[in-house]
């Protein structure tokens, strides 16, 4: 009996409950909701949540309350009553099997038309993006445009995006909730996802996480997608295919931006389409050049928020020479045995993430710190410490190594990682 | 055979009308040897039971930890290196060492009571899949304790699992733990099979058999035809990182889709496998509280089977993202929608039962009800997740997360709760205390709640699963923290659960043969049940021989609730004890830890086992007749 | 063996092993079912040889490898283990008939259980020895279980069955022990009924080895 009235006082609390819960969602701001889709895909999907979640909430809402009520309707009252022994009823059990069967055919329905245009092959002029996982981050290259890029792509709105899926080592899965549902990233395996993003979206930044267990530090595999104009995007194509200098003279960016798209679509080569990228006739060709997302316009929670670890002491008032560091990356400091740098025919490592333009991405190791002197600093000289597994090895002198356990004792002194830092972040 | 006199003036053999409360209660008390060499399947059962509580605190305790961490963004209190390892041996532990066990236990103790039957058809072999389970769940859950778990998540993909992407020995000590874990399974599959189908009392047809033993027959089925799947999966795994073949070597050209394919095949199946005992269990609980019998018991064991065999054609949903094709993914997504139908029926059908009842809650009924009213959830959102597309958006999210604890916690837990309160008096011989036992249900139903609730948003709202910490600012602070709280009411409420029991155990009220009224056949034996079970085996004319029973059960209930002589005054031979089943286990997993330790113990170990199985094979099983 | 629980009650009026047995043949059909088809699906999929039906050239060594399987090898092991199960049904056949009276010579070499179960054993272990043949001379072909897909999935799943083929010839060896020891008679019967089902079953997935591993190509 007690637990009769629990249980009436209980269910108000639990619907109130519910319903808090989804004040709160609606509240706050949910930079990775799967609720407010992007893209066509996204959309797709969207309207089979709906009627899932329609019907799910018929069904919830008539099977509790069917439960509810029959535990209160015919609770005990007297232990002498011998209630009627009934064994089962023909046309219930009938009705109750024909009527599940019936809704899941208005969800199978749209579910396989769905399938179906979603999974055919993408269109025609589809901007291909070659994403390779691995373990951990992501490495991202566009061949129609002919540049490699890591853990952060540019994509431009309105023009559908076809990613083609692959790996570097186990199993990873791209997930960007806002603009598409999860694809795998297999070995052996060439998968495809391809959605177009919204026009009239916002200029901005979308989180996008690893989402197939992949190894320690599955939970730092992040990446970030830009969704731009159509202008912004070939201003950049162009910035990115440009090689990297430490200290970008004016005469680089210059003669590249004039002739954005049709020049650099050219001369890659005679068998790819030109990029169907229009250029904005309102934006001079100045403006455009070098775009990249300015610092002030990324959200905050594209910002990573990971604290840097107490245990990698670096004296951040050091200057760093960029032109030391540039000798260093390819010298004492080996980086580019892993490393690229494109334009500097010493760094064509392919190990690690391609650093031709690292000064202007806003995160380091996958989405794990900010891309600044502190954590910049700290990752070069002990990047085990800052994320357990990775293969990026211990720098510092006189570092420990979680790996190997051991301490080495030759290594880069503070002021050959400042000089590496002031080299990387002068390659915008 | 049995002389005992019959009273013939039971009021209590009534319908409905439990049995008065004795002043003491008869133990069969038992020296150490005694367990280490029983071959009774009640002491087995209770062997799994307690086995298998332990583990739930210690896969309890895991997640205690993953809540913790996960509390707060940006939270470190154990390295990835450690979580990693915390939530491989969480869903490990729960899977196979905590709710399969606990289902085992009451495979065990109920299957032979509720047929009718003096024991199991193979007793030493039943002993056997005990010391297997037992030596098992230690051998893969010890290593954890010196930082070298199993760390590949509990469905471990390849070729993360390679001696290439994990050259240490955490998963050398998961892929042979699971694979000697099999063995006990497998064992005990064999031996409940033959069990129902040979050992049911005269009387005691199919369509007569209580659900839940109905259910635990459909299960075995499902545990011999699924098993061999993963168990050759895990071979090949064995195989590439102990002797070099190809089979997940991607550079070899192999497919790591070959192992997601095998291991759902058996994966699947497992999810049954781990929720049919708890409606088994449910089906016998809420009859009794209300006075009814099941509704639509046909209907019933026909959705059993056909979750059973439907259960065999879905394995590909959980595969969804992984790119099989268009045609792939309808089909899967068709079949998976399809199984929710039976499953449906089964839950009106327990509402039916309860419908122009007698309804009394009690801390058994109501953790049936809350079993229905949370595996009802469960099964909402994987119908969501039945549907590819959607699916895309939900797959590896903490979505997942939520549904699966709904359907294994809101279901399995729930339901083997329901069957603990249920079947205590039975097994102890007192009931298990009914104050603390509705405070346990009410903070584990809220507690549930809180932490399986939430999960659904930080899921739909871009949380990904498996993942050690997360950052701040991405929206999941809250779900998060709801979660986490809602995980410490839960370690209260178990912590409130575990005493209860054991002051029960000691000093709870005495129970007598039937406390609940309930109409099922382990309720004509005495509580705890003697040795023997049954003193005259009963002859059986009715689903519910207490309630609707004709002359002869009502007979045979007589017989057996007074009998309390020993099996040698009533001439029933029983099986001896015997030590060589936890022999022939022990060398068994010596011989597997000889791929680790060093190849030696492999011999050793295999002779060892050779020789002890010699001599269990070349033992008589009982004494022999006169 | 053990002490059988016949004199007990039992609902289908079945031994409980032969339940038990049909259980478990059940199960190992699931194992064999994986077993080979992991084989199909890897099939063609070696990136190095050798292959099974195919001769490959080493790009590196230029070394010419012949196609691997050889046929009318297994072929001839094949009808051993075939005929390994005709002297399994005569050796049940004995057992179930002893103590019949035998009128010739005929039906003495019939109903002599010690003849034909050292008969199985001998052709069961006939084939063992083709499978030592040729796994040997693949070895020395160049082919070994870590060599590629087909190597690791061809011996795993011929190893499989081979170890079940061993397991069979212990048991029956194990049976004419006790067979010469005190005599099999028709109470055994159902001991050499539930090892019989197990040798018939191994067969069988011979028989679909065979087929599918050696003559589809």
């Amino acid at each position: 009996m007690i637990g009769n009235h629990r249980l009436r006082r209980l269910a108000p609390l639990g619907v109130a409950a519910v319903l808090a819960l989804a004040l709160a969602a609606c509240a706050q701001s949910y930079p990775n909701s799967t609720f407010t889709p992007h893209s066509d895909l996204g959309r797709s999907i969207d309207f089979l949540w709906n009627r899932l979640m329609f019907f799910g909430t018929i069904v919830f809402v008539l099977v509790e309350g069917a439960l509810v009520y029959v535990v209160i309707r015919y609770r005990r009252r007297s232990e002498d009553v011998i209630p009627p022994q009934t064994h089962g009823h023909v046309a219930l059990e009938i009705t109750w099997t024909l009527i599940p069967a019936a809704i899941l055919a208005f969800i199978a329905v749209p579910t396989v038309r769905t399938i179906f245009e979603t999974q055919a092959p993408a269109p025609a002029n589809s901007l291909v993006i070659e994403v390779t996982g691995h373990q951990w981050w992501w490495e991202f290259r566009y061949p129609e445009y002919k540049f490699a890029t890591a853990n952060e792509i540019y994509i431009p709105k309105g023009r559908t995006v076809d990613l083609v899926l692959q790996s570097g080592d186990v199993i990873h899965s791209f997930w960007v909730p806002q603009l598409a549902g999860k694809r795998d990233a297999i070995p052996n395996h060439t998968n495809h996802i391809w959605f177009t993003p919204d026009s009239n979206m916002a200029t901005t930044v979308w989180n996008g996480f690893c989402t197939e267990y992949c190894g320690d530090s599955h939970g730092e595999m992040h990446f970030r997608v830009v969704t731009v104009n159509p202008d912004q995007f070939a201003s950049w194509v162009s910035h990115q295919q440009a090689p990297g200098f430490f200290s970008p003279p004016p005469a680089v960016a210059a003669p590249a931006a004039p002739a954005a798209p049709a020049p650099a679509g050219a001369t890659i080569a005679a068998a790819t389409p030109p990029p169907a990228v229009p250029a904005n006739p309102t934006a001079s060709p100045a403006q455009l050049a070098s775009y990249v997302l300015p610092r002030a316009q990324v959200p905050e929670y594209a910002i990573p928020h990971t604290p840097l670890p107490d245990a990698i002491k670096f004296d951040d008032r050091l200057q760093g020479d960029p032109a030391a560091g540039e000798k260093l990356f390819v010298g004492a400091g080996t980086c580019n045995a892993c490393h690229s740098v494109t334009g500097n025919p010493l760094a064509v490592g392919m190990i690690g993430p391609n650093l031709t333009h690292v000064g202007s991405r806003i995160a380091i190791a996958a989405g794990m710190y900010v891309n600044d002197k502190p954590h910049l600093s700290r990752w070069i000289k002990n990047a085990r410490i800052m994320k357990s597994g990775v293969l990026m090895p211990t720098l510092g002198k006189g570092q420990y190594d979680p790996q190997t356990k051991t301490t080495t004792s030759a290594g880069l002194s503070d002021q050959q990682v400042a000089d590496l830092v002031a080299y990387l972040q002068a390659l915008k | 055979m049995a002389t005992t006199v019959i009273d013939t003036s039971i009021p209590h053999l009534q319908p409905y009308v439990p049995s008065p409360v004795p002043a003491t209660v008869q133990t069969y008390k038992s020296t150490v040897w005694g367990w280490l060499t029983t071959t009774d399947h009640k002491k087995i059962g209770t062997l799994y039971l307690f086995t298998a509580l332990f583990f739930f605190l210690v896969g309890g305790l895991e997640a205690e930890i993953i809540r913790a961490q996960l509390g707060a963004p940006n939270r470190h209190l154990v390295s990835a290196e450690t979580y990693n390892q915390i939530f491989t041996m969480h869903g490990t532990t729960m899977i196979f060492l905590a709710i399969m066990p606990l289902s085992s236990a009451f495979f065990n103790f109920l299957i032979p009571l509720q047929i009718g039957a003096r024991d199991v058809a193979f007793p030493r072999l039943n002993a056997f899949s005990y010391w297997v389970y037992l030596f098992g769940g230690l051998f893969i859950s010890i290593p954890i304790l010196f930082g070298h778990g199993p760390n590949a998540g509990w469905f471990g993909y390849a070729p993360l699992t390679t001696k290439a992407y994990s050259p240490g020995v955490n998963i050398d000590f998961w892929v042979l733990g699971l694979q000697i874990l099999g063995i006990s399974s497998l064992a005990a599959g064999f031996n409940f099979i033959t069990t129902i189908i040979n050992l049911r009392a005269p009387g005691m047809s199919l369509m007569r058999m209580p659900m839940f033993t109905w259910m635990a027959f459909i299960v075995q089925f499902m545990i011999v035809f699924a098993f061999p799947v993963i168990t050759v999966a895990l071979f090949f795994l064995l195989m590439d990182r102990f002797f070099g073949t190809q089979f997940y070597e991607v550079t070899s050209g192999g497919d790591p889709l070959l192992w997601q394919h095998l291991f759902w095949i058996f994966g699947h199946p497992e999810v049954y496998i781990l929720v049919l005992p708890a409606f088994g269990l449910v089906s016998e609980v809420l009859p009794t509280f209300s006075k009814k019998p099941l509704f639509g018991y046909p209907v019933m064991v026909y959705s059993g089977i056909l979750i059973g065999f439907l259960g065999f054609g879905v394995w590909a949903h959980h595969m969804f993202a992984v790119g099989m094709g268009p045609i792939a993914d309808s089909v899967f997504g068709v079949t998976t929608m399809l199984i929710a139908i039976p499953t449906g029926v089964k839950i009106f059908n327990w509402i039916g039962t309860i419908a122009q009842g007698q309804f009394k809650p009690t801390s058994a009924s109501l953790f049936a009800v809350g079993m229905v009213a949370l595996f009802t959830i469960g099964g909402i959102s994987g119908v969501m997740h039945s549907s590819p597309p959607a699916d895309l958006q939900q797959t590896d999210s903490y979505f997942i997360v939520a549904h699966f604890h709904y359907v294994m916690f809101g279901g399995s837990i729930m339901g083997i709760f329901a069957g603990i309160y249920y079947y205590f008096p039975k097994m102890f011989g007192r009931m298990l205390g009914e104050k603390l036992g509705k405070v346990h249900f009410w903070l584990t139903f809220v507690g549930m709640n809180l932490t399986f609730f939430p999960m659904h948003f930080s899921g739909m709202l871009g949380m990904p699963r498996r993942v050690y910490t997360y950052d701040a600012g991405q929206g999941w602070e809250l779900f998060n923290a709801m979660s986490t709280y809602g995980a410490y009411l839960l370690a209260v409420a178990t912590l409130i659960f575990i005493y209860n029991f054991f002051k029960s155990k000691k000093s709870g009220r005495p129970a007598g043969p039937n406390p609940w009224g309930a109409g099922t056949l382990e309720w004509t034996i005495p509580s705890p049940p003697p040795p023997y079970n049954f003193a005259v085996l009963p002859t059986v004319t009715s689903r519910y021989p207490l309630w609707e029973g004709k002359q002869a059960d009502i007979e045979s209930a007589r017989i057996n609730q007074q009998s309390g002589k020993s099996a040698e005054q009533l001439g029933i031979v029983l099986p001896y004890g015997t030590i060589k089943p936890l022999l022939v286990a022990l060398f068994m997993i010596a011989m597997f830890s000889g791929l680790i330790v060093g190849h030696w113990l492999i011999f050793v170990g295999a002779a060892a086992m050779v020789l002890a199985l010699y001599g269990w094979l070349t033992s008589p099983l009982e004494p022999e007749h006169h | 063996m053990s002490a059988t629980v016949s004199h007990h009650y039992s609902t289908t009026g079945l031994d409980n092993r032969k339940i038990a047995i049909w259980a478990f043949i059940g199960s190992e059909c699931m194992l064999f079912v994986s077993l080979i088809s992991t084989y199909l699906i890897y099939k063609d999929r070696s990136r190095v040889g050798p292959y099974p039906h195919t001769p490959w050239t080493d790009p590196s060594t230029g070394h010419v490898y012949h196609a691997i399987l050889n046929i009318p090898v297994t072929s001839a092991s094949t009808f051993v283990l075939l005929m390994s199960s005709l002297a399994m049904v005569l050796a049940l056949a004995a057992v179930e008939n002893k103590g019949k009276p035998q009128r010739n010579l005929g039906e003495r070499i019939l109903g002599n259980s010690k003849l034909w179960l050292f008969m199985t054993a001998l052709l069961g272990l006939g084939f063992l020895a083709f499978q030592a043949y040729e796994f040997t001379s693949f070895v020395n072909e160049g082919l070994t279980i870590k060599t590629n897909l087909f190597g690791s999935t061809f011996f795993t799943l011929t190893g499989f069955h081979g170890a079940h083929v061993t397991a069979g010839v212990i048991w029956i060896l194990s049976m004419l022990f006790i067979d010469m020891k005190r005599g099999l008679g028709p109470s055994d019967a159902i001991s050499v009924d539930i090892m019989a089902l197990y040798w018939h079953f191994v067969d069988v997935v011979w028989i679909a080895i065979f087929t599918l591993v050696y003559l589809i190509r």
